[in-house]
């Protein structure tokens, strides 16, 4: 959001700052995790008298602090002027704005199959997903990505579901009598 | 000889209809999802796992050896058909290879990295049906306090040397570490991280991890900033039998073969994968070329398509090589199918050529075979390859969003994987938005585990001496050996930026003035 402030000549000057403050922010999370994570070991249980050398704390002492020190370094790195560049892709504009609203919609469409796959079953989280997603990412049509989007979750319901054997739940808890598949877990 | 023989009942298994199916199949799809642009190999192999669940272990085996041949393939057509200035350096192959097909030169490019790959591939395959009885006879001497130096070797190779830049390859090993943490001691039975949520006693599966951080933190990512408007695909035309002119093939057939001598070791020892193979080989053909095909690098020359393109795919199948008598993976490909081994119940070390021998010898012949299938579905097939190219984009990602939450959903089918990948998706997100490589965390997810029983066990050994993990010789050369691959390759990696930052800046006009005239072309048509 902050990046709609910088306009024009501005954005050029601009751009490193608010990578450099984005990257410090991402790492800022990691090592406060870190830092989280290093208490959390100390609250593993060892149990007394195990008859092991090496307890369940020592491996995660050394992980979290080396996940600790590497980006403390990352953090000094990044301060003293080595901002990492952003990752190429076919399919990626290097010098497009991010649009952040973009990137919420399509975590919102994602989730959403947390929500309806136990409700109305696989083939319908599909339609919602890939209808989200389509419109999110700037699908010219809402009815093409839908009947697509229905068209993808009827074919992988049957292939994975029905010739495969994974258990996908085909309608979950809406329709009467498949209440208990909104609670199955594995076959 | 008795592996031979070994090989040959691996030939007649793998050449039964059905087997041979799941190979067509797997190859097939492989190459399918590879090809699309964004995908990956690593993505591919773990978007399409989910296939391979529900089939008997020597069926999965088959067919995700297809599969992974295949995505390695894919890519190439990617690079070589779509017309993406700017981003040409990170792919090797495209930078004559993109070239030489704005030319008009797209068929020679495309059957050139196809013939390549099949030369490449089977000669890496011989190889590695060779040295690999031999390194897992070896591999079984191995003591734990060996096998720990071999995985910090690669933990430290994987994080310093998959992508640009060593501390963020660190901070994203570390953090794949403690994913690798999460969950229930095995030797103790206590929690570790589990934030007192049932469903993470039995840990992260590392499909999860990469589907999360390939999937949809790579969706998520092309999605904040989508390149608007079509990108313009350059035509494939003619005859796939006249694509190749004899002085191609005779400008090819050498760095066919040096490619494959570069690749196949660079694959085998943890040195950073693929990327730095290919590299390798481009800076190899571009000082070996001979006069008048010298000046034509970075403007199309063929050597800088052929030499990569089998680089490649050799480095493809060294990489099995530690994978498979080790146990051992060195890329984030090989991570995920050390994963799906385990989900059939296989595990992949020394043992694994002893106890499974009819199905490890079933893998290595559907190689071969996987190899031969992709030549013959990849020249005539390329004009369907070019259409998958033309996928509008929000489509695209969202067929790979709904593909994701299928991977994850079909692990343990809980809506709570599905949240835990979307988690990994937005860590992936911002990993890919300031340039930290997703790769090492997915290796370090899967192989911490690994080591920390190995350090254990070794520890139990010599009853708590840490001195004991440099007590055997061949500790001692692993950990020597480490050294030395890693300043090799951090010069490399040097070498490599340089040369990248030299090549950006080289041509654009020129290629310009072409993109026109193929513009101009296309109007006239």
């Amino acid at each position: 959001m902050t990046s709609q402030i910088t306009t024009g000549a501005s954005a050029i000057a601009g751009a490193p700052r608010s990578r450099r403050l984005g990257e410090l922010a991402f790492i800022g999370v990691i090592i406060v995790f870190s830092v989280v994570a290093l208490v959390m070991t100390g609250f593993i249980r060892e149990p007394v008298g195990s008859s092991n050398v090496l307890g369940a704390r020592v491996v995660p002492y050394a992980v979290t602090g080396l996940m600790l020190l590497s980006s403390l370094a990352a953090f000094v790195a990044v301060l003293r002027g080595d901002v990492g560049a952003p990752d190429e892709g076919e399919d990626v504009d290097t010098e497009a704005r991010t649009s952040w609203k973009t990137v919420i919609f399509l975590a919102l469409a994602f989730a959403s199959l947390m929500v309806v796959i136990p409700i109305a079953g696989w083939p319908a989280a599909v339609v919602v997903l890939f209808t989200g997603a389509s419109m999110a990412l700037g699908s010219s049509s809402w009815w093409k990505a839908l009947l697509l989007g229905l068209g993808l979750g009827v074919l992988t319901q049957l292939l994975f579901g029905n010739l495969l054997g994974l258990s996908l739940p085909p309608f979950g808890a809406i329709l009467p009598g498949l209440i208990e598949s909104s609670g199955v877990f594995g076959g | 000889m008795d592996s031979l023989q070994l090989l040959m009942d691996g030939f007649a298994t793998a050449l039964q209809p059905q087997y041979l199916l799941f190979a067509f199949v797997g190859v097939l799809l492989g190459t399918a999802v590879g090809v699309l642009p964004g995908i990956g190999p690593a993505m591919t192999v773990a978007l399409l796992l989910p296939l391979t669940y529900t089939l008997d272990v020597t069926s999965a085996i088959i067919m995700f050896a297809g599969i992974y041949y295949g995505g390695m393939y894919g890519g190439s057509t990617t690079s070589i058909l779509l017309n993406t200035p700017g981003e040409s350096a990170s792919i090797v192959t495209a930078l004559e290879g993109n070239k030489m097909a704005r030319m008009g030169r797209a068929t020679a490019a495309l059957a050139t990295a196809a013939i390549g790959s099949f030369i490449a591939g089977t000669i890496a395959t011989v190889l590695l049906t060779l040295f690999a009885p031999f390194i897992a006879d070896f591999a079984v001497t191995l003591g734990p306090a060996d096998y720990f130096a071999l995985m910090i070797v690669a933990f430290l190779t994987v994080g310093a040397l998959l992508g640009a830049s060593p501390i963020r390859g660190i901070v994203s090993l570390s953090i794949g570490l403690f994913l690798g943490l999460i969950g229930t001691d095995t030797l103790t039975g206590q929690a570790r991280f589990t934030f007192s949520i049932p469903n993470l006693g039995d840990g992260i599966d590392v499909v999860i991890v990469a589907v999360g951080l390939f999937a949809v933190g790579e969706a998520l990512y092309v999605g904040s900033r989508l390149r608007s408007g079509a990108l313009p695909i350059i035509p494939v035309s003619g005859n796939w039998r006249s694509w190749m002119k004899k002085s191609d093939w005779k400008r090819s057939w050498k760095p066919w073969l040096r490619g494959t001598a570069i690749g196949f070791p660079i694959g085998a020892i943890p040195a950073g994968g693929a990327d730095v193979a290919t590299f390798l080989s481009y800076a190899t053909e571009k000082r070996l070329a001979k006069d008048p095909y010298r000046q034509q690098f970075g403007k199309g020359a063929i050597e800088g398509v052929a030499g990569p393109e089998a680089a490649n795919n050799a480095a493809a199948a060294g990489v099995l090589v530690p994978l498979l008598t080790l146990g051992l993976p060195t890329t984030a490909t090989a991570a995920i199918i050390i994963s799906a081994f385990q989900t059939y119940g296989i595990r992949p070390g020394p043992l694994l050529f002893d106890s499974q021998p009819a199905l490890v010898w079933a893998l290595i012949a559907s190689l071969y075979i996987g190899n031969v299938v992709l030549i013959i579905l990849n020249l005539p097939l390329v004009g369907m390859w070019a259409k998958v190219l033309q996928i509008p984009r929000p489509y695209l990602y969202a067929g790979i969003l709904v593909f994701a939450g299928l991977g994850a959903y079909a692990a343990n089918f809980t809506i709570f994987d599905i949240g835990v990948l979307l988690l990994l998706g937005v860590i992936g997100f911002f990993m890919r938005r300031h340039g930290y490589p997703v790769s090492p965390m997915v290796v370090g997810a899967i192989l911490g585990p690994m080591a920390e029983e190995q350090l254990r066990k070794a520890m139990a050994i010599s009853q708590g001496d840490a001195l004991y993990l440099v007590h055997s010789p061949i500790s001692i050369v692993i950990y020597s050996a480490m050294v030395l691959i890693i300043v090799l390759g951090v010069w490399l990696k040097r070498r490599q930026a340089r040369f990248e930052a030299a090549m950006s800046d080289i041509d654009t006009a020129t290629i310009r003035t072409v993109d026109e005239e193929i513009a101009q072309q296309l109007r006239q048509r």
